[in-house]
């Protein structure tokens, strides 16, 4: 019972000590920008084709605003903890170092879900006829898969670098998730982004794309793209806690 | 309770506890050392949040760093802050005992009783922000005892805490031992520790220069050359007073032969003697420091006692 609850209880410590004015500020954001950047674009253009709007709403919240919102809540989940003087607390504690991830894990992917659907909410309300229940329900999935998965990442990354947290966070992203993604190789097929992209075009129905820009949407069947990114979550957790459980981090005490 | 066997700590080429052997039945210690000693590296490894390079630690008979359950029966007071700034005492304390397993009923109940037994009841409710040091001080206390830990380690309790919360806070740590739990309690102030206990573990370069109680200790220390330190424009001009007597072991003149340092094993040689040597040559000297009002020299006399210099 306490395998389930603790995580939970650490979730809702970590959302109670979450609601500075900074960080709402900061999610709120996250929701604004991509609904702005999609009210402009109705304005300034007139297109209803629905792929040009879908590949941009796609970019916008599934990866940009997730990947925005993981980077701030998910990323720091150790360094935070170690800058802050407390992490001494936590590891004395017997459940304290898989559990406080793991809940840590789970708040930033709930921060990061509700901003992304919200965006994806009302960006649905500026897309006029280009907008479909077909085209909501792919981004509320690709927001929450994308959330799941490089919430995984980003956690694995800030336990391993705690010292240069965001900056390894950012190099990997713009490295592996934004540069190997499209290169038409084996090694674009182990990244979240290619996975997700394959899932958009295939559930959105896109043939033409697919078969024009394989390396970019992927061929593989969505159960292909799911278990894929499955592994990668549960490898990235994994991986994460066995590493936080066996890691010496600082605990910023002298004598 | 405790229990090292050849235990060393090494930062990669830095030695922070040094081939430590020492076995502490139930009881209450107080481990005392300058800044820097390894007094927290120690600490460190007594809770598992460091794994000894060599030897073994065992805490109640299990290595903590394998088996975190024996946490449970541990409460700890670190020498560093609490920097949940918008978060109540309340709140934290519940959530570091709901962090043990313990059941949710149990921990309102639990953390409401340690923050009354440190007298922050009124106050428990109010963002931890808004505390004094001494506040935070004594909250941090009671997330150590409030899932009613076996031993209670403290590390340097004492800091931030004005008159009257040092009071209090003896008076808790004397209930503590009394009531035949164990206590561990670091600091670098000698008279802290001694309120609290009279069992001390002295720690001094990583390394455990003496233990026991305070007499045994002097007793060491009686056999230990101790270093006066001899301040004045005129301090050189005493050395062919030392250089005639038999109780000195070495001089050494520093400071631009402003400061004579005299090592000897029986101070009150000097002591009865030095004021006629003054006062017959007619000599300006503007200090004389002993080694126990400087507590690293204290421990250097100690180190040299330990690596057999002194025999």
């Amino acid at each position: 019972m306490n395998a389930l609850s603790l995580p939970l209880d650490v979730m809702w410590f970590e959302l109670r000590r979450s609601l500075t004015i900074g960080r709402l500020a900061m999610w709120v954001v996250l929701v604004a920008f991509p609904v702005a950047l999609i009210a402009t674009l109705r304005v300034v253009t007139e297109t209803t084709a629905i792929e040009p709007i879908g590949i941009t709403l796609y970019f916008l919240v599934p990866e940009v605003t997730c990947l925005l919102g993981l980077l701030l809540w998910a990323t720091p989940a150790i360094s935070t903890e170690i800058e802050g003087q407390t992490w001494v607390y936590l590891v004395l504690r017997r459940s304290g170092r898989r559990t406080v991830l793991l809940g840590k894990y789970l708040t930033a992917v709930l921060w990061t879900l509700a901003a992304a659907w919200l965006a994806i909410g009302l960006s649905m309300l500026f897309l006029g006829p280009a907008a479909s229940l077909q085209l909501l329900w792919v981004m509320l999935v690709l927001a929450t898969l994308s959330c799941l998965a490089h919430a995984a990442l980003f956690v694995l990354i800030g336990v391993i670098f705690y010292r240069r947290t965001m900056a390894s966070a950012v190099m990997y992203t713009m490295a592996v998730e934004y540069g190997l993604s499209f290169v038409p190789a084996v090694v674009n097929k182990f990244t979240i982004n290619y996975r997700l992209r394959g899932l958009l075009a295939h559930w959105m129905d896109w043939e033409m794309a697919r078969t024009r820009a394989e390396n970019v949407f992927g061929s593989e069947p969505p159960g292909t793209h799911l278990l894929v990114l499955l592994a990668i979550t549960i490898t990235f957790l994994g991986i994460a806690f066995y590493r936080v459980e066996r890691t010496e981090y600082p605990t910023q005490q002298e004598g | 309770m405790i229990e090292l066997t050849n235990t060393t700590k090494m930062y990669g080429n830095v030695v922070g506890v040094n081939d430590i052997t020492l076995s502490l039945p139930s009881g209450a210690y107080g481990l005392i050392g300058p800044n820097g000693s390894g007094k927290t590296t120690l600490i460190n490894l007594l809770i598992g949040q460091l794994r000894p390079t060599l030897g073994t630690v065992r805490m109640f008979g299990v290595a903590p760093s394998r088996d975190r359950r024996v946490l449970r029966r541990i409460g700890l007071c670190p020498a560093t802050d609490v920097l949940y700034p918008n978060v109540s005492a309340w709140e934290w304390v519940q959530y570091q005992v709901r962090l043990h397993g313990i059941a949710r009923s149990a921990c309102r109940r639990l953390a409401e009783s340690a923050l009354e037994t440190v007298g922050m009841t009124d106050v428990m409710r109010r963002p931890m922000g808004t505390y004094s040091l001494g506040m935070r001080q004594r909250t941090k206390i009671a997330q150590a005892i409030a899932h009613q830990p076996e031993l209670l380690i403290l590390d340097e309790p004492y800091n931030g805490l004005d008159p009257v919360g040092r009071s209090e806070m003896t008076r808790l740590l004397k209930d503590w031992a009394a009531s035949g739990r164990g206590l561990l309690f670091a600091s670098h102030v000698l008279q802290e520790i001694e309120s609290i206990t009279s069992s001390f573990l002295l720690i001094f370069g990583g390394r455990l220069l003496a233990s026991g109680t305070a007499s045994e200790i002097e007793s060491i220390l009686a056999d230990t050359p101790q270093e006066i330190r001899i301040t004045g424009p005129d301090a050189a001009r005493l050395i062919h007073r030392f250089a005639d007597v038999e109780w000195v072991d070495s001089l050494q003149l520093t400071d631009g032969r402003t400061e004579l340092r005299v090592s000897l094993r029986d101070p009150t040689q000097l002591y009865n003697q030095i004021a006629s040597w003054i006062e017959a040559d007619s000599l300006r000297i503007t200090r004389v420091t002993a080694a126990d009002g400087n507590l690293t020299a204290l421990f250097e006399s100690l180190l040299r006692h330990h690596r057999g210099e002194v025999l």
